[in-house]
């Protein structure tokens, strides 16, 4: 029983990590309606500066996030506005294959500049963990796991309460709506790719802590954040938490009850089952047809 | 490259011109014989330089690189689904190889068809699962399918070894002919993969993929089963691979799990296509020898291996952003440019000369004929008599239902339909009947729900509640292309034709039937083809047949899309503002259109802002109004209906000289 319910616990503090990683993803969906590839990427780009820093400076990785999502904003701004403007209103599979040449080339130049071996950052508390009565959490999990909320908030308050929140939030229902009345879409969608890359910054320290990574590790991330986002319904906030919460459940019980190596193999198979069962996922929305763009 | 072929002289007879299959003209237009040729010197090359081992193993690699283009193109470049994971297909074939080889003491060879075999069976399950709905899931269920399959090998260690890999054994003939038997193998697949790409591209069944690619809610609409279009381009896409797999298994000797689903293979196949051209048929596979000579020059010339994923990485961006349509079409693009072919323009007086392109009547393959209909009911429409004056050119409507019945049995019996999105119920308990051989009109104020109404009938949406039932079957969870079977035709609103093709192709496309030999038959000749030409004769854009879909007027867009419903020899069409957006002379035309199809037995729903038209074309006249039937009737006594009146200008306004009607006459008003 005391085996169960550790690992619900450590299920909810994974999916709740899994909840910030894949909430950019369904952000960028939901407002621009591109599959970003190379979210993955991004956050091994944020894990490795996390490290390089932890390792040169001896910063605390998790705090290095409020130095690196400042940073991670201005690497997805500088994104669009170079690169992904381009493609908009092509095609949806443009946008898939160019993302998935900017995570190729940020693989690439990891590769090339810090070497194909894996890593982890490895502050004083990474093996500690905090005991509750026959409970054992891991200090990183439960710290990643409050890093991970707070960003979660945090990105909630931005969207419902600001006007720019307002404003990413109305392209996302209605581009031509939104410009409508005075929102300039482009601005708009660098804004909403900046956020979604931006919350890569506190998702890639967690990362570096939580997960040995290394350049190529990137295609595992995005096909675990893919997963997610098609359980929970593509472009839906609520739907990558809970989808982050079940899957982070159905990996730690899988992992503790069945072998880790079979762990990964969860992910593939609920999406199948998800795409199976309900293709619109737990909170997608099928919408008229006639009011598409 | 020198032009065999000057273009057409400027004065060219102005017949319509004939669109000739696959042929384009310039450069471009000898690209058949220039790939034979490129084929035969190929073949040739061990031949010619048996010792040169080098060259001919960097060729065959380019050769299974450019078998893997060609069918990757067939999914992402076709039906435009992009899938990143296409490597899992050669590694899948490389195990299958690599375990009955080891296990069963075959030939590896032997097992080639069979590694084709398990990468269909793969396809077409994964297929199921993710291509029964659209959009993108599929590109991710396709990473997935990679990793999990790397996964699975690794993990099923007594099958497949794990990561201590497969040994295969040697080749089995003497030392001295090194790779060249693998060279033809690869380059006979070769051959192969680009003959089942360039059949499907010449078929419906690729007119249909292009058609998924363009506007999939609108291929459905006209038949296309999607799900099945799909999933079939994806097991085409797969076969190949999968029988290339197996044999570079034996080429290898050795296969492991990270080498065999390594990524950068499904890398290097999107790049090949991009950089060749997708949806092209010859540009994926110029694409594969550059992206692999390329490649090979990096790898010899350009250090480490390590930096290989970046320059792959840069090219795929680089070419996104700066060669999006890739050489070859990009090439084409710009000869045609130099090169433009005679425009004909198209005056009112040659698009409205329908009359004047008669021909003689084309019997349909199916034999029938049942042009003239005379069970039509004068009464129902008495004007449509005098339309189907002796030498023009009449429409042959294939015959579905028993033409016997009486005409005004109901054919589409809508009742109780509800509709919601969100809080806004669109479409609220509607009751509506169309009866057979009518052109009932549907009016009613925008947002009343009419286009809603239209799309549950075809099928684009599903009903909450309520049932649709046509010539008495309930259709309301059937697919749309199921509905599109049964002979439910429509039209849009805002014309969505396929952009990407000609207009013979766009009419050719439609499907009348779920059938395996329409899906089959070809796009560019035969019997549907010649179909597709009576009909746009039909309607008197015959001439443009060989135009760009996009390039025709507004207007014109509409007819074409007439003729793209009648495609699939429909007995009801439903028009949504046909005559919206449409200039006066070309509305006449449809009205007259409407009415000739209509005294052949076509029953018409025609929604319309234009009254003077519904009134003049339309009998009963059905209005809706929050998302209900509040009045129908004959075209006369609606225009006098009060809450017609009230619906379209409010509760509170009267008809200024006289008060409204205290006795509605004879519409059942339900509010």
């Amino acid at each position: 029983m005391i085996e169960f319910v550790q690992a619900v616990l450590l299920g909810l503090l994974i999916g709740g990590v899994y909840a910030l990683m894949s909430s950019g993803l369904t952000l960028i969906f939901g407002v621009l309606g591109i599959v970003n590839v190379a979210q993955g990427a991004f956050l091994v780009l944020a894990a490795m500066l996390t490290w390089w820093l932890w390792h040169s400076t001896g910063i605390d990785p998790l705090l290095a996030a409020l130095l690196l999502t400042p940073v991670m904003f201005g690497f997805g701004w500088l994104l669009y506005r170079t690169a992904i403007v381009r493609v908009r209103g092509m095609p949806a599979s443009m946008s898939v294959l160019l993302t998935f040449g900017l995570a190729l080339t940020i693989e690439g130049i990891l590769n090339v500049t810090a070497g194909n071996r894996f890593r982890s950052a490895t502050p004083s508390y990474f093996d500690e963990s905090f005991r509750v009565g026959a409970l054992n959490l891991p200090k990183p999990q439960v710290f990643g796991f409050l890093a991970a909320t707070a960003v979660l908030a945090a990105l909630y308050l931005i969207l419902t309460r600001t006007w720019t929140g307002r404003a990413i939030r109305a392209c996302a229902q209605n581009p031509s709506g939104a410009a409508l009345v005075g929102v300039a879409a482009t601005g708009t969608a660098a804004l909403a790719f900046a956020l979604g890359t931006a919350t890569t910054g506190v998702g890639g320290s967690i990362m570096s802590v939580l997960y040995p990574f290394f350049p190529a590790s990137h295609y595992d991330w995005i096909s675990r954040l893919l997963g997610i986002i098609v359980l929970g319904g593509m472009g839906s906030m609520p739907g990558a938490l809970v989808g982050s919460l079940v899957l982070g459940l159905a990996e730690t019980l899988t992992a503790t009850y069945g072998s880790l190596q079979w762990s990964t193999l969860v992910f593939y198979a609920v999406i199948v089952v998800v795409l199976l069962v309900r293709p619109q996922g737990l909170f997608g929305a099928r919408l008229r047809e006639d009011a598409l763009p | 490259m020198t032009d065999p072929t000057p273009p057409a002289p400027a004065g060219r007879p102005a017949l319509a011109p004939r669109w000739v299959p696959g042929r384009l003209r310039g450069p471009v237009g000898n690209r058949h014989a220039l790939a034979g040729v490129v084929f035969v010197a190929l073949a040739l090359f061990p031949a010619i330089r048996p010792h040169d081992t080098y060259r001919q193993t960097v060729l065959l690699l380019a050769f299974l690189l450019a078998i893997e283009a060609s069918s990757w193109n067939i999914i992402s470049g076709y039906a435009g689904y992009i899938s990143l994971g296409h490597g899992a297909f050669l590694g899948l074939g490389a195990y299958t190889a690599g375990i009955v080889a080891t296990r069963l003491d075959v030939h590896p060879l032997l097992i080639a068809p069979l590694g084709g075999v398990v990468a269909v069976v793969a396809a077409v399950l994964l297929g199921l699962v993710v291509l029964r709905s659209r959009g993108h899931a599929f590109v991710i269920i396709t990473i997935a399918l990679l990793f999990a399959t790397q996964v699975l090998v690794v993990n099923l260690r007594s099958l497949t070894g794990g990561s201590d890999g497969i040994t295969l054994p040697l080749p089995s003939w003497p030392a001295e002919f090194q790779n060249i038997p693998f060279y033809y193998l690869f380059l006979g697949l070769l051959g192969l993969t680009v003959l089942l790409s360039g059949w499907i591209r010449r078929t419906r069944f690729g007119t249909g993929l292009l058609a998924i690619r363009d506007d999939e809610g609108k291929a459905a609409a006209i038949g296309v089963h999607t799900t099945r279009y799909k999933v079939l381009a994806y097991a085409c896409s797969a076969f190949f691979i999968g029988v290339a797999g197996s044999v570079y298994a034996y080429f290898l000797t050795f296969l492991n799990p990270l080498g065999a689903f390594s990524i950068l293979t499904s890398v290097t196949i999107v790049l090949a296509v991009l950089v060749g051209g997708r949806g092209s048929l010859y540009g994926p596979v110029l694409g594969a020898f550059v992206v692999q000579i390329g490649s090979e020059q990096a790898t010899v010339y350009g250090g480490s291996s390590q930096s290989r994923v970046l320059i792959f990485g840069i090219a795929l961006v680089a070419v996104v952003l700066f060669l999006p349509a890739g050489a070859v079409p990009t090439a084409a693009a710009w000869w045609h440019r130099r090169h433009p072919a005679t425009v004909e323009y198209i005056d009112q007086a040659g698009a409205l000369a329908r009359g004047q392109l008669a021909r003689p009547d084309r019997t349909t393959p199916t034999g029938t004929d049942p042009a003239v209909d005379p069970a039509v009911d004068p009464a129902v429409d008495p004007e449509a008599a005098p339309a189907r004056a002796a030498g023009q050119p009449r429409l042959v409507v294939r015959d579905r239902a028993p033409q016997a019945e009486p005409q005004r049995r109901a054919l589409l019996e809508i009742s109780g339909l509800t509709k919601a999105f969100g809080g806004l119920v669109a479409v609220d308990g509607a009751d509506l009947t169309v009866r057979r051989g009518t052109v009932t009109g549907l009016i009613g104020p925008n947002g009343s729900g009419k286009t809603t109404l239209f799309n549950l009938v075809g099928g684009a949406l599903r009903a909450d509640a309520g049932e649709i039932r046509f010539d008495g079957r309930r259709i309301d969870r059937l697919r749309p292309w199921q509905r599109g079977h049964l002979g439910i035709g429509r039209t849009f609103q805002l014309t969505r034709l396929f952009k990407s093709m000609t207009v013979l192709e766009n009419v050719v496309a439609p499907l009348p039937d779920a059938r395996w030999r329409a899906l089959l038959s070809g796009a560019v000749s035969g019997p549907e083809a010649a179909r597709a030409r009576d009909l746009l004769d039909f309607v008197g854009l015959g001439r443009f047949a060989g135009q760009p879909a996009g390039s025709l007027s507004y207007g014109q867009q509409k007819l074409v899309e007439l003729a793209q419903a009648l495609m699939l020899d429909p007995r009801l069409v439903l028009l949504d503002e046909p005559a919206g957006g449409v200039n006066p002379s070309l509305v006449a035309r449809l009205v007259e259109i409407v009415r000739d199809l209509n005294a052949q037995g076509v029953t018409f729903l025609v929604v319309e802002h234009n009254i003077p038209m519904v009134l003049e074309l339309c009998d009963p006249v059905v209005v809706f109004a929050r998302g209900r039937v509040i009045a129908e009737g004959r075209p006369e006594l609606i225009r006098r209906d009060p809450a017609v009146l009230d619906a379209y200008l409010g509760e509170d306004w009267r008809p200024p000289a006289e008060p409204a009607d205290p006795e509605p006459a004879e519409p059942k008003g339900v509010r």
